[in-house]
């Protein structure tokens, strides 16, 4: 894959830009690249989403890996005010979990390259 | 923000490919039945050799060039063409997918040939063989690509060059367009943000102008032509009425309350990449795109228009779009503003060139349902205004014209739009 750093720097992005548009205060980025692998994780504390923003974001980044998607339209991923266009970044990941533990929303992805 | 997951019965990959696969077999069984009951087989096969031997630049409608008969099959075998590479390498079908199925469908009407398409798949196989990734990541990039399709017919037939150096140049030309296509389309999506949904459009009309213009800089005119038919086909009604039909309702089989749930599509912007597969499920997307064709064809009769080469290709790209972004809601106000224009510059509605405005100006739906109905209408005015003023600049070996035009009025307005928002 061609651009794997803009990628990888644009899915944070967009995601960070997601949780900030949406009232966050306090979030954790931490990206570690092993071998092929990238695992990005997104830790927003004190989060308030309903569960049905959770549910929404949880199903559009579930969206399986597409390549056709993310050579064509990756460019357009770093500015979503909802999870409507999230699909887009859930075309890129190869595997998400989003989940709620203690009042922490906590966002984990791996790509592979 | 509400958001339920949808519930749907799942047809399969197989059914899906299926749904594609009952197009062109109906062009086809239609195309030979016509030829063999209203004239000889051999005014069909000379039908279909004037198709693919004509320079096919914009506007060149092939009912006028080849028939019918001949027409119908060239739309069958592009269709299964492009079906077999779906199949072959596994394709997901997504709204993407469908949008690219549609217009290169509806292209194969007016400008896009089993010859002239070929050069353009060649050279994105050698650009994934370059760069060593899977054909399978640029397929539907190339099947949109295939705007730029009339450039290689015209260097082929219209007499530039002795008939067999120019197929030679052509497909070296075609070859290269699909080299770099790829990169070029992912790359002009920052111009317009992703507010013109014919993105390929913008694309090759920036192609286009630079080949072109290299082109008259040898002292070849290229210049757009206007052979378009002037007779509806009772026949290709009847098709569009089966096709517009059958969508509903497999829509209603795979998802009992499609109708109920079709207005939630309409609180979707529509902007690049809404695939609407994913965010509301095959049935909703696929009584959406009923519905869209439905207007579509409603529009037409009630101006008296006639169901001609490009018109055909507008209805076929708006269904297919009906899967990637368009929607009632966002592409009504875009429409609206192109007709009052054409209105008030004192265009005949019942002409091809201001109905195919009309259609296509629905690329600009994003912008009408991210900035609302005004902006969409004044999104539409611009459309009509630029759109009839480009297509000389290419020459018309751009096919997706209001693609380009689109594109200009995006990348303009909305950063003007955004200049009066506030934080």
């Amino acid at each position: 894959m061609q651009h794997e750093i803009k990628k990888i720097t644009s899915i944070v992005n967009e995601l960070v830009t997601l949780l900030l548009q949406n009232g966050a205060e306090d979030i954790d980025v931490n990206i570690k690249k092993i071998g092929k692998k990238t695992d990005i994780s997104i830790i927003q504390h004190c989060c308030d989403f309903s569960e049905s923003f959770i549910d929404k974001m949880r199903y559009n980044l579930n969206t399986q890996r597409q390549c056709e998607v993310e050579g064509y339209y990756w460019q357009l991923v770093g500015e979503d005010e909802d999870c409507d266009e999230l699909h887009l970044v859930g075309a890129m990941i190869d595997e998400v979990e989003v989940e709620m533990i203690n009042g922490d929303l906590k966002i984990h992805i791996i790509r592979k390259k | 923000m509400g958001y339920s997951k949808v519930e749907e019965k799942n047809i399969g990959y197989k059914g899906r490919l299926m749904l594609f696969l009952s197009m062109p077999v109906l062009f086809l069984l239609c195309g030979i039945g016509y030829g063999v009951v209203n004239q000889s087989i051999n005014t069909t096969i000379k039908g279909l050799a004037d198709i693919i031997l004509s320079p096919t630049i914009l506007i060149t409608d092939f009912l006028e060039v080849g028939g019918l008969a001949a027409t119908l099959i060239n739309v069958a075998l592009v269709g299964f063409v492009n079906i077999y590479i779906i199949h072959r390498y596994r394709l997901r079908i997504n709204g993407l997918l469908i949008a690219a199925f549609f217009t290169v469908i509806g292209f194969s009407f007016f400008g896009k040939n089993i010859f002239n398409i070929l050069p353009i798949y060649f050279g994105g196989y050698l650009y994934t063989k370059y760069q060593g990734i899977s054909f399978k990541d640029i397929i539907v990039v190339i099947m949109f690509g295939t705007a730029l399709a009339p450039i290689i017919s015209e260097i082929s037939f219209s007499g530039i060059f002795q008939p067999i150096i120019g197929v030679v140049v052509a497909i070296f030309i075609g070859s290269f367009i699909g080299f770099v296509i790829v990169p070029l389309s992912s790359h002009m999506l920052l111009f317009h943000d992703g507010y013109n949904l014919y993105n390929i459009g913008f694309t090759s009309g920036i192609i286009g102008t630079i080949l072109t213009s290299v082109l008259r800089s040898f002292g070849v005119m290229v210049e757009p032509v206007f052979i378009v038919s002037k007779q509806s086909y009772q026949i290709i009604i009847i098709m569009i009425v089966i096709l517009i039909v059958g969508l509903f309702l497999i829509g209603i089989y795979i998802n009992n309350s499609g109708i109920i749930e079709f207005k939630k599509i309409h609180r979707y912007k529509g902007r690049l990449v809404t695939d609407f597969t994913h965010l509301v499920g095959y049935g909703v997307t696929y009584i959406n795109m009923a519905v869209l064709g439905t207007i579509t064809l409603v529009y037409i009769f009630l101006v008296g228009g006639t169901l001609n080469g490009p018109v055909l290709a507008g209805i076929f790209t708006v269904i297919g779009f009906g899967a990637f972004g368009k929607h009632l809601k966002n592409i009504l106000p875009v429409t609206v503003g192109v007709i009052i224009t054409a209105v008030i510059l004192g265009y005949d509605l019942s002409s091809t060139t201001i109905i195919i405005s009309v259609l296509f100006s629905t690329t600009l739906a994003p912008i009408a349902g991210t900035y609302g109905p005004i902006v969409g209408l004044i999104a539409g005015a611009m459309h009509m205004i630029v759109v009839t003023n480009v297509g000389v600049i290419h020459g018309g070996v751009n096919l997706y014209n209001n693609g380009f035009s689109g594109g200009l009025v995006a990348g303009v307005l909305v950063p003007i739009v955004d200049a009066f928002k506030k934080e």
